[in-house]
């Protein structure tokens, strides 16, 4: 069976109505994702899909490789991205290097290295725990054990991801332990709870590959039926979401600052459906997990990918 | 009647609460929730099989023994809920997202204070069926009506204090909105086949199989491969997924130039312009659209029009807003088709709203 997700929001909005399936945002041009070919204290050189583009920094440019850093820290080759500040495309707000996460539930954990399953159609994840902070993933994720969930932020090196923040706190029962949601007899329009974001290049290649560039999302309650497939191991989300598909898209809108935009879903949420959680930093009370933005998504709607998440409101179906 | 009549109502009670409460635990796969949730990983499934168990062989002493046998049973009885509901609290303190686990797979409301008070409730039950002295059968044998009304009003509190039933009830009566319910692809293909809109427009589909299936909340949408006056079309069908006869939509759309060519029984002129898009490049529909029967009656208001709704089906509407030239003309009963041949040759509903 082929899949055309472009015809078939097409035909959706021909069937169902424009309100049902919107057209996609455009992708935000403030926010660039590269390969760092060259950087200096006032100037970077990034090579994305459009070739090589250079950026300059100002004195409230921020920098982030696992902690906040200087410009001298953002090494060439890292996987940077960028977010332009001043409504352009030149000046540099703020750059993150080597961003990585490892969503999922708990494979093994061997000492400071837990491999991580992040549901069907993603490869398996290896986070290092690195001692400065064991600390603060202790307090959040207590139990390192199999079955048990584990989302952290990090630095990706060498194929692994050397966690410096976790992003939820660990539930203390196995994942297959949770609790179903209750039926849902009504489904709210639009639903309030977190979104997160996820890497579908896995850092590779971030300026050639167009999964890196994508502005899209991953749903947690992709239709069992057809596109979730046979291999989907997926759960109920908590969150009463509609039963979607690959192609439709999805309205949401970041209730920290208020943007908003439209993504197309490219890929299944099978980790963030086994998720209930809440945002450390947001300033909301709703839990269960929306989405899964990609990276240059995610942070045009003003998240902060070293956050993890942000609290908002998501219109689909 | 005395309270030591009364009191012979408590053993069945009990007996019953404990059997429905085992045979939840048996049948639920998870084996999760509730005071086991305290155990470490490995012995949690043992533990609510041996609970299931433990209920059951209480329920059956309550039942067929009298006292001394059935005294023991229900004064085990009283131990058990008097611990299920401090744990319950511990529990709660603990996680408080961790449901009770009390009936299965049907608890999956957090630990809350109803719970806990159910639980003791029942402790307090219990003790009756204690001191009771007969069996549960040999209560049920002689029921009196001030027992049964003392048994109804305490299954009324019970029933008051489980979260469980309404999962039960809306469980049972499929009552869970059609947006996030699962519907197998072969069942929506047969309401498909069976459809006026499917038998209007079979003639522009080639085979039988869709080439593409999707799904939009209360909607499932299926692709097909046809021709239409000798060119390529997709004939895409999308098919309400609620009540036996669902309303189903088509459309039509040229394979190679996209032009959608008919919408919701809207026939577009054969070579005419193209439907006007969005800045998106979907086709928008044009209002316009090709009747075969005449209106008798002015199309009712909508909302009275939202229509073909399954009389039995009270839950709120989750699918997409249609707007209202559409859904006018749905509601008006007009019939319009997506013609095999010329454009002008509508002769069926393309759009079946009963």
């Amino acid at each position: 069976m082929s899949v055309d997700v472009q015809e078939r929001r097409r035909f959706t909005a021909a069937l169902l109505g424009e309100n049902a399936a919107p057209p996609p945002s455009d992708p935000s041009p403030q926010v660039v994702r590269g390969v760092a070919l060259h950087i200096t204290a006032h100037m970077l050189t990034v090579a994305t899909l459009k070739g090589e583009e250079r950026f300059l920094f100002e004195r409230t440019t921020s920098f982030w490789r696992g902690r906040d850093v200087g410009p001298e820290d953002v090494r060439v080759g890292d996987d940077v991205l960028v977010r332009c500040g001043g409504g352009g495309r030149w000046v540099v707000d703020r750059l993150w290097a080597q961003l990585g996460r490892v969503t999922g539930t708990i494979v093994s954990a061997d000492g400071g290295t837990v491999v991580v399953d992040p549901g069907h159609g993603r490869p398996r994840a290896a986070a290092v725990i690195p001692y400065r902070s064991s600390g603060r993933m202790a307090v959040r994720h207590p139990v390192l054990e199999p079955g048990y969930l584990f989302d952290a932020v990090g630095v990706r090196e060498g194929g692994t991801v050397h966690t410096t923040v976790p992003v939820t706190t660990q539930p203390p029962h196995p994942a297959v332990r949770t609790a179903r949601r209750p039926p849902a007899r009504r489904v709210p329009e639009a639903q309030s709870g977190i979104v997160t974001w996820y890497d579908p290049a896995f850092g590779r290649a971030a300026h050639t590959d167009p999964r890196a560039h994508a502005a899209g999302a991953a749903y947690p309650a992709l239709d069992p039926g057809s596109d979730c497939g046979p291999a989907c191991d997926r759960s109920d989300p908590c969150l009463p979401l509609p039963l979607l598909s690959l192609g439709a898209t999805v309205a949401v809108r970041n209730d920290d600052t208020g943007v908003g935009g439209v993504f197309p879903v490219l890929n299944c949420a099978s980790a963030a459906s086994r998720f209930c959680d809440r945002c450390r930093e947001g300033s909301g009370g709703a839990g269960g997990r929306l989405a899964e933005l990609t990276l240059p998504a995610f942070t045009a709607l003003g998240g902060r990918p070293e956050a993890g998440c942000f609290t908002a409101t998501m219109e689909a179906g | 009647m005395t309270p030591a009549e009364l009191i012979q109502i408590q053993p069945p009670l009990v007996a019953l609460l404990l059997l429905l409460g085992a045979a939840a635990k048996a049948v639920d796969r998870t084996g999760g929730g509730g005071p086991v949730s305290l155990l470490p990983d490995v012995l949690q499934r043992p533990a609510a099989v041996a609970t299931a168990l433990l209920e059951a062989v209480l329920a059956v002493a309550l039942l067929v023994a009298a006292a001394p046998v059935g005294a023991a049973a229900g004064w085990a009885a009283a131990a058990l809920f008097a611990a299920s509901a401090a744990l319950l609290a511990v529990v709660r303190r603990r996680d408080p997202k961790m449901s009770c686990g009390c009936f299965g797979g049907l608890s999956t409301e957090p630990v809350g204070w109803r719970t806990i008070a159910r639980a003791a409730v029942l402790a307090v039950a219990a003790v009756g069926a204690a001191v009771a002295g007969g069996s549960g059968l040999q209560a049920l044998v002689g029921l009196t009506g001030a027992q049964a009304v003392v048994g109804a009003a305490e299954l009324g509190v019970l029933a008051a204090l489980s979260p469980e039933l309404r999962e039960a009830a809306l469980r049972t009566l499929g009552r869970e909105s059609c947006a996030v319910r699962r519907v197998p692809v072969r069942r929506t293909l047969s309401r498909l086949r069976t459809s006026d809109v499917w038998r209007a427009n079979q003639v522009v589909v080639d085979g039988t199989e869709p080439v593409d299936v999707w799904r939009h909340g209360c909607w499932r949408l299926m692709r097909f491969t046809g021709r239409r006056n000798g060119r390529p079309v997709d004939a895409v069908f999308a098919v309400e997924l609620r009540g036996r006869r669902p309303r189903v939509r088509a459309a039509v759309s040229d394979a190679e130039t996209m032009v959608t060519l008919a919408v919701l029984g809207e026939v577009a002129e054969e070579g005419g312009a193209p439907l006007p898009r969005t800045t998106g490049g979907a086709p928008q529909a044009t209002g316009t659209v090709v009747p075969t029967v005449p209106p008798a009656a002015p199309a009712p208001a909508q909302g009275a029009g939202e229509d073909g709704e399954d009389p039995e089906d009270g839950e709120d509407r989750g699918g997409p807003r249609v707007p209202r030239a559409r859904a006018g003309a749905q509601a008006s009963g007009t019939s319009a088709g997506i013609s095999g041949g010329n454009g002008a040759g509508a002769s069926r509903a393309s759009s079946s709203d009963r």
